[in-house]
């Protein structure tokens, strides 16, 4: 295993203060400590290649589990284990062969161009002349920003700069790769180049890669297993499509009518939950999809139906909201 | 994959690809480290040498106040005939001139960027995610800081000698003396940068870092000789700058570049300087475990 994880915690200790002033000086006499449960009893193992998809609303745990692994916090109880090593000693050996990216940090020189921090980062990691050359053609050739390397960094775009900034992250070609939020900020295009190539780098160098999001997107194109985590703790493990058949427990049906109908006469079949004549969008429960799409069919002047799966956005947020009754 | 590898020098593409790791063997390791280190340092350099306006911004704000004091002493001297013992006016110059170059070459100024940027708004993860001392690339940092700035004092110096000194500043010029000041100033710089870096890291447990630094920098001002040679001072506010470490960072290396020191004096300082190194050495070291722990624990 790569990445083995078991029955990780981490616990943070916060005061809390009463506004105003008279809070403050209540405060320094007495304070009341409350226990944050950013990660509570976690466990999970990832192969060596998998790309696996954390996702799970702001403050789930999805960014603390991933400072737990690549060594910048240290577990309050549980055990972890990347690539054979305990992070949180970061040895050396260890560093040189991971990698974490955080979309809000910048490791790049300003007022340099782009290259002059890959050349730092190639002394800092020791990499050899030929092998620097070799990963950095490729990056470049991948990321599509051959024209851009003697750029100074401020004049770079923010699309731009975090192509840069994963290039400075992957050039010592580490083995193991934390992405947390790897597209924020970013526009729909470039969010999709991004996705692009966090694939195509999985598939070429067999590395494993753990990202967060709260993009569905990423995920849904990206990872073939995912974790969902919320409160932190694990809401689900496994593949995107059986999360789908697992939670959803309907089935959308999609009608092209030829005629009017009153919205109130969809009833009897489901629960409507868009009517924009003549298009209705109606849920069915999932074990009588078929059964509804033949009433549908039957009783009403349809010109159009399909029945698909439910957004898979809706489903996570029905997990958020019904957590805990898995 | 065992824990005692931690001596890697680098991965072999495919040894990576299959979980092994190749070792280089150490001989070659310890022969490229210096060539490593000049690398760094000059890619720093680069770095600072794009900032080189704002950095002679921050010099002449460094130059301001030595050479108002200078003025003073000027007007001082032409009314008044008792010179102080044998600080006579030529040599009150002198001390002045050579304050601009210590203040910029000497005075590390890393512990702002330690406090604020990789402390407080949590930079220091990313070093911590390198295979690489944080101190070293700190000091990596600031060594192009001080030697352009130290470039602009020299270039102070010459240009001043001109025209405030009539009869030139009297250097050491004893070879042995030379050796001795040339070690003065290392040392100078290097409890200097050891300070700062306490001062900095200290920011792990301060929220109200401003007011360290404010605090430091008075006692800074007063101690470590900015205002006037500490030779002048009245004897208790003497021995006490004697006794703390600033002095040793800024003063004594003046003086001793003024041929001020005897062979004695000089050796003492050396003493004192070494001590302080290696206290500051053993407090950064413990403030250091302890803080990453803290940091760590907290995290960012």
């Amino acid at each position: 295993m790569t990445i083995t994880v078991s029955h990780l915690k981490k616990f943070y200790q916060t005061h809390q203060k009463e506004p105003g002033f008279l809070g403050s000086l209540t405060s320094l006499i007495h304070r009341k400590y409350q226990t944050v449960k950013a990660v509570d009893d976690v466990s999970f193992e990832i192969k060596e290649g998998e790309l696996v998809g954390f996702i799970g609303p702001n403050g789930a745990g999805k960014t603390t589990t991933l400072k737990c692994l690549s060594g910048l916090l240290y577990p309050t109880s549980g055990y972890v284990s990347v690539l054979g090593f305990t992070p949180f000693e970061r040895k050396n050996a260890f560093l040189k062969q991971i990698a974490l990216v955080m979309g809000q940090k910048n490791q790049l020189w300003w007022d340099l161009p782009a290259q002059e921090t890959f050349l730092l980062n190639k002394e800092i990691y020791e990499i050899p002349d030929e092998q620097y050359k070799k990963t950095l053609d490729e990056l470049v050739e991948l990321l599509d920003v051959s024209d851009l390397l003697k750029v100074q960094v401020r004049k770079l775009s923010l699309g731009e700069r975090m192509k840069m900034e994963l290039i400075a992250a992957l050039i010592h070609s580490p083995r193991v790769l934390f992405l947390d939020e790897p597209t924020i900020g970013l526009d729909v295009v470039m969010q999709k180049k991004m996705r692009d190539f966090i694939a195509s780098y999985n598939q070429l160098h067999k590395s494993t890669i753990l990202l967060t999001s709260h993009y569905m997107e990423d995920v849904r194109q990206l990872a073939q297993r995912v974790i969902i985590i919320d409160h932190g703790k694990i809401l689900y493990d496994g593949k995107l499509d059986n999360l789908v058949k697992k939670f959803a427990k309907y089935k959308v049906l999609s009608v092209v009518l030829d005629t009017y109908v009153a919205p109130d006469k969809f009833k009897e079949i489901g629960e409507l939950t868009d009517y924009n004549f003549p298009k209705a969008v109606i849920r069915v429960p999932r074990s009588a999809s078929n059964v509804a799409a033949a009433q549908l069919l039957e009783k009403f002047p349809v010109d159009d139906l399909n029945i698909e799966e439910p957004d898979i956005e809706d489903i996570i947020r029905d997990v958020f909201t019904s957590e805990g009754k898995l | 994959m065992a824990a005692s590898q931690d001596n890697l020098d680098t991965l072999s593409k495919e040894g990576a690809a299959q979980g092994v790791v190749t070792q280089n063997n150490r001989k070659s390791y310890f022969g490229t480290l210096p060539i490593r280190y000049a690398r760094i340092f000059l890619l720093h350099f680069q770095d600072v040498f794009q900032n080189r306006s704002r950095s002679f911004v921050w010099f002449l704000l460094s130059l301001l106040n030595p050479l108002v004091v200078l003025l003073f002493w000027r007007g001082a001297f032409q009314n008044s005939s008792s010179p102080l013992g044998d600080w006579t006016y030529n040599a009150i110059a002198g001390y002045y001139l050579l304050l601009v170059i210590a203040g910029s070459f000497l005075q590390v100024h890393i512990e702002e960027d330690i406090a604020r940027r990789d402390i407080q708004l949590g930079f220091l993860s990313q070093y911590l995610m390198r295979p690489f001392s944080y101190i070293l690339m700190k000091f990596f940092q600031e060594l192009p800081w001080r030697i352009i700035q130290g470039f602009f004092g020299v270039l102070v110096l010459l240009l001043f000698s001109f025209f405030i000194i009539k009869n030139g500043i009297v250097l050491v010029h004893d070879p042995a003396q030379i050796i001795a000041s040339i070690i003065i100033l290392v040392l100078a710089f290097s409890i200097s940068f050891l300070f700062k870096m306490i001062v900095g890291i200290s920011a792990l447990w301060i929220t109200e870092f401003s007011g360290l630094q404010e605090l430091i920098g008075v006692v800074d001002i007063i101690f470590a000789g900015f205002i006037m040679p500490l030779a002048l001072f009245p004897p208790f506010i003497k021995t006490l700058s004697y006794v703390l470490p600033f002095a040793y960072m800024i003063y004594f290396p003046i003086i001793s570049l003024l041929g001020r020191l005897t062979t004695m004096e000089s050796l003492q300082t050396i003493g004192i300087q070494v001590v302080w190194l290696m206290i500051f050495g053993i407090i950064y070291r413990m403030m250091w475990q302890r803080g990453i722990k803290k940091f760590t624990a907290l995290g960012q």
